[in-house]
């Protein structure tokens, strides 16, 4: 089908689901949104900053001052604007996935262009936090925006967008590396040939430099708008320490809320470091297609994320579509997507039991995250068996691969 | 009794100049209430005449000693080892009905514990310091759990809590600390160390009436210690004790008679001696057809007093309604007793949020002004955005004026909201508010953590729009009125599983983790498994 068709279609569709009443059901549902990324949380921000109170002096709003800024100034959050704000935010996402795929693709138009977009717009881990009004889908359209500005080289763009990126989701700074040899190297699908990484490496320094002065620049900014540094801790912090134990379907939440006070500040150190051991290595593996180590990485982040929302995974199997040509060796895709369909079902059925119904209790909730981690988990690791055995090609019968 | 006298001459040449500095006073305020129940108010006020207050700069260095005679020891040096101004914590139990009791005798009737202290600041000691010693000290002389008034529970509502006494005047300020913990009960082990404060203990006097066998059998219990400076008299110890106290029940006939015995099963004795006045009176207003033995010694304003100094015989006040053979409760309360009538509710039944409902009537016919206060723990967090007023189904958000709002910090801090509602004559307000509940760490629950929280009761204080018209309650000192608590349900983590979470997210992230290196790190390789040869 014609995208100029499709696409149109797909973004009225978007657009007629945002204005019908599902937000007001959705937006304070917990999968949906994190306390990161609520958008209740986001209009008290919004009142305790234009009545004159600091908002960061409490602990229940904690976004970042770029969005607090941008809101209480010239884009008023009203329930007009928002369907219209947060369908755009996800056209956005859709179309630059779409550019990502004809930059790495080399053609200009491609029969899978519309698919690739419905794969995004569609996709019910990242529909319903846009219908929740949850900031996550934000993340999501500058995660895509900065890798599309990436694979097309404009580096300056990609660069501020991860900043911006960074800013309002401190765990997204994974992303840095990959995306500075992504945007020195090409995205030229290379997943089947591996070879060592070509580009030179030293040009990415004063990326690097170019990406530091984003930052300090837009910290500077963020700390001007609210007056002091007292955003840090409820923003960043909140990645680091996980001050809310809001139930989220990540890993973190459950394990803090059961965990013995001395040993906290240990595994919260754990739990963040941990996340940064998978950068190195994975970047390395896959240097002859970094677009493809930036694709891990995002499911590495929605699998070990401190506050995920379905958002998160759904951007990194929404980004699946991108590489048709592992397909065909995905490890067990039955597996990973059985277990995807039974957390999907868990998740909502078990937070309703505990919370709502009261007739199940916290166990069953944690249960079903562990369920969708072990779904994310497969999926990551599927993709990356799919990354790695495409390079050994198609076999002959009586002969099987097996890792010495 | 021959001895009595030469014993009274003895007490004065040795204790005279001492009890010329202080001065104790006893009253037993007792009031019939319309709903056949009565409120007994007891205070007891010593007054330590031209005494000065601790300077907190003096902090540093070595206090005076303390002799008093009358004026209670054990309190007097907690007050100048932190060096308070003023002081109130009261202790109660129950909830105070404001539209057929109307406004209590002391107005501090919130449910639990509740403490409020104006501190000098300047001190090399800092004021939240002396505030953590101060609640710790009071909590160890009252036997109370009122070290649980942490700072997460401490805030500063200056708006409605005023000095009642006077602030002196030093070169820094003064600062107020106010906490409630809700979840307190008052009992028999509170009120034995509050007894020994008494110059008389609870041997004579109007204290030997403090039976907390008949007390802490009452429909509403509590007691209060109030601390203030007065500027040219001195400091004043009120200690207070207040029941609602219900014949009907005692009574086999169900008749709403009542003598002191019946309601104390105790009478007066003897007098202490060391009071300067002894006074009890029957507050006469809101009943009618009565008979009222002995006859008083006086009647003023409604008010039949008896002096209890000198007591010839044993003193037993009583009063019946000869003319009904039982008690007929009154089917609808006439006209409430206080201007504001107040709902205060925890709407929604998920775990996860809610809402607050408060449904404020003012049955005067005079617009009517008010403060009002929440304090907040950080178990229920609001959502300040959603504040709407409601008056007959339309919109009316400019009668709420938020003045002070300080939002909650998770395990740390709790939520502060000052408004002023104006409401319209004779009108509903109802105030709605979208409220998040959070999640606490397992070690953060009690023990018995099914049960819920407790928050603290919202502070209302009616002022009039207008001084001209009004009742004159409203015209005198502003009076608090308190909502009765919260429970809210928060919701739990399985207590026994603090290992197994542990295991089992390590477990997961651990395969992970192994799965993710083992792909990364060891190479590929094409091996034959058919059975034929290759």
């Amino acid at each position: 089908m014609d995208f100029n068709v499709v696409f149109p279609a797909l973004v009225a569709g978007r657009l007629v689901l945002a204005l019908s009443p599902l937000p007001v059901d959705l937006k304070n549902d917990h999968l949906l949104s994190s306390p990161l990324t609520s958008y209740s949380r986001l209009q008290e921000g919004i009142y305790l900053f234009q009545h004159g109170t600091n908002p960061y002096s409490g602990g229940i709003f904690r976004h970042s001052p770029l969005l607090l800024s941008l809101f209480s100034t010239f884009l008023p959050l009203n329930p007009t604007t928002s369907p219209l704000l947060w369908t755009a935010s996800d056209v956005v996402a859709a179309w630059s996935l779409v550019k990502i795929w004809r930059v790495r693709s080399g053609v200009s138009h491609n029969p899978r262009d519309g698919l690739i977009a419905a794969l995004y717009l569609l996709n019910p881990y990242t529909l319903l936090p846009s219908l929740a009004w949850s900031t996550s889908s934000f993340e999501n359209a500058l995660h895509l925006l900065s890798l599309m500005f990436a694979c097309r080289g404009q580096s300056s763009a990609s660069l501020l967008t991860l900043a911006i990126l960074v800013q309002l989701s401190l765990p997204s700074i994974l992303l840095l590396i990959p995306l500075l040899l992504l945007i020195v190297s090409e995205p030229i699908s290379r997943v089947a040939a591996p070879r060592t990484f070509i580009a030179d490496t030293r040009k990415s320094l004063p990326l690097l430099a170019e990406f530091a002065v984003y930052s300090t620049c837009l910290t500077l900014s963020a700390t001007l708008a609210c007056g002091d540094w007292s955003w840090v801790e409820k923003t960043w912090g909140a990645a680091l320490l996980l001050p809310d134990l809001t139930p989220n379907p990540g890993l973190w939440w459950y394990f803090f809320t059961e965990m013995f006070d001395h040993f906290r500040p240990f595994f919260l150190m754990v739990f963040s470091v941990h996340q940064l051991i998978y950068v190195i290595p994975i970047c390395i593996t896959f240097q002859h297609d970094i677009l493809y180590a930036c694709y891990l990485l995002l499911g590495v982040l929605a699998l070990f994320k401190p506050y995920p929302t379905l958002s998160d995974p759904g951007l990194f199997l929404s980004m699946l579509s991108l590489f048709p040509e592992t397909f065909a060796y995905l490890r067990h895709p039955m597996v990973t997507a059985l277990l995807h369909l039974h957390a999907a079902l868990l998740l909502p059925l078990f937070h309703h039991l505990w919370l709502i119904q009261g007739t199940g209790n916290a166990n069953f909730f944690y249960a079903s995250t562990l369920v969708f981690g072990m779904a994310n988990g497969a999926a990551l690791l599927d993709s990356m068996w799919a990354g790695l055995r495409i390079a050994i090609g198609e076999l002959k019968e009586d002969f099987e691969v097996v890792q010495e | 009794m021959w001895w009595r006298p030469k014993f009274c001459l003895l007490l004065s040449l040795y204790l005279g100049p001492v009890l010329a500095t202080e001065l104790f006073e006893e009253g037993l305020n007792l009031r019939p209430l319309r709903d056949g129940k009565v409120a007994a108010h007891f205070s007891f006020t010593t007054l330590l005449k031209g005494a000065t207050l601790r300077d907190p700069q003096s902090l540093a260095s070595d206090d005076d000693s303390q002799h008093y005679t009358l004026f209670p020891l054990a309190l007097g040096q907690i007050l100048r080892e932190y060096a308070v101004t003023e002081l109130h914590l009261t202790l109660n139990a129950g909830s105070w009905d404001y539209n057929r009791w109307g406004y209590p005798d002391e107005p501090g009737v919130g449910t639990g514990a509740e403490l409020w202290a104006w501190i000098g600041d300047g001190a090399t000691i800092s004021v939240d310091q002396r505030w953590q010693g101060l609640r710790n000290a009071l909590a160890g002389l009252f036997c109370a759990s009122l070290g649980s008034l942490d700072e997460q529970r401490t805030t500063s509502p200056v708006l409605t809590f005023t000095p009642e006494g006077n602030l002196p005047n030093w070169t820094a300020s003064h600062q107020l600390r106010h906490a409630t913990l809700p979840s307190e009960h008052v009992c028999t082990e509170n009120l034995t160390p509050f007894l020994k404060l008494l110059p008389c203990k609870s041997l004579s006097g109007i204290a030997s009436l403090l039976n907390p066998h008949r007390l802490f059998d009452a429909d509403w219990h509590g007691l209060g210690v109030h601390v203030r400076y007065l500027q040219d008299e001195g400091v004043e110890v009120r200690l207070a004790f207040q029941a609602v106290l219900d014949p009907v029940r005692y009574s086999p006939a169900r008749r709403r008679d009542w003598s002191l015995r019946s309601l104390f099963d105790r009478v007066i004795s003897t007098a202490c001696p060391v009071a300067h006045s002894s006074v009890i009176r029957v507050d006469l207003s809101l009943v009618n057809s009565y008979s009222i033995t002995p006859t008083p010694t006086a009647v003023h304003d409604n008010h039949a007093v008896y002096p209890v100094v000198p007591i010839e015989q044993p003193l037993d006040i009583a009063m019946d309604w000869p003319a009904e053979t039982t008690f007929q409760y009154p089917l609808v309360s006439a006209s409430p007793l206080t201007p504001l009538s107040i709902q205060r509710t925890l709407k929604g039944w998920g775990q996860s949020d809610g809402q607050l409902s408060l449904v404020i009537t003012n049955h005067l016919p005079v617009p009517l002004q008010t403060g009002y206060l929440e304090t907040m723990p950080w178990l229920l967090q609001f959502y300040l955005h959603t504040l709407h007023a409601q008056i007959d189904g339309t919109t009316r958000d400019d009668l709420v004026k938020v003045i002070t709002y300080a939002a909650p910090v998770p395990h740390a801090q709790p939520a502060l909201l000052q408004a002023v509602l104006t409401l319209p004559p004779r009108s509903t307000l109802r105030l709605t508010m979208d409220v998040a509940k959070p999640f606490l760490r397992y070690t953060e629950h009690p023990p018995d953590a099914q049960r819920g929280w407790d928050l603290p009761p919202a502070v209302f204080v009616p002022f009039s729009l207008d001084s001209m018209g009004t009742d004159d309650v409203l015209r005198a000192r502003p009076t608090r009125i308190y909502t009765p608590a919260l429970l809210v349900d928060l919701a739990t983590p399985d207590f026994s599983m603090p290992y197994n979470v542990i295991i089992m997210s390590c477990t997961l992230i651990a395969l992970m983790f192994g799965s993710i290196f083992n792909l990364l790190t060891r190479k590929f390789a094409v091996v034959h498994v058919g059975d034929a040869p290759q």
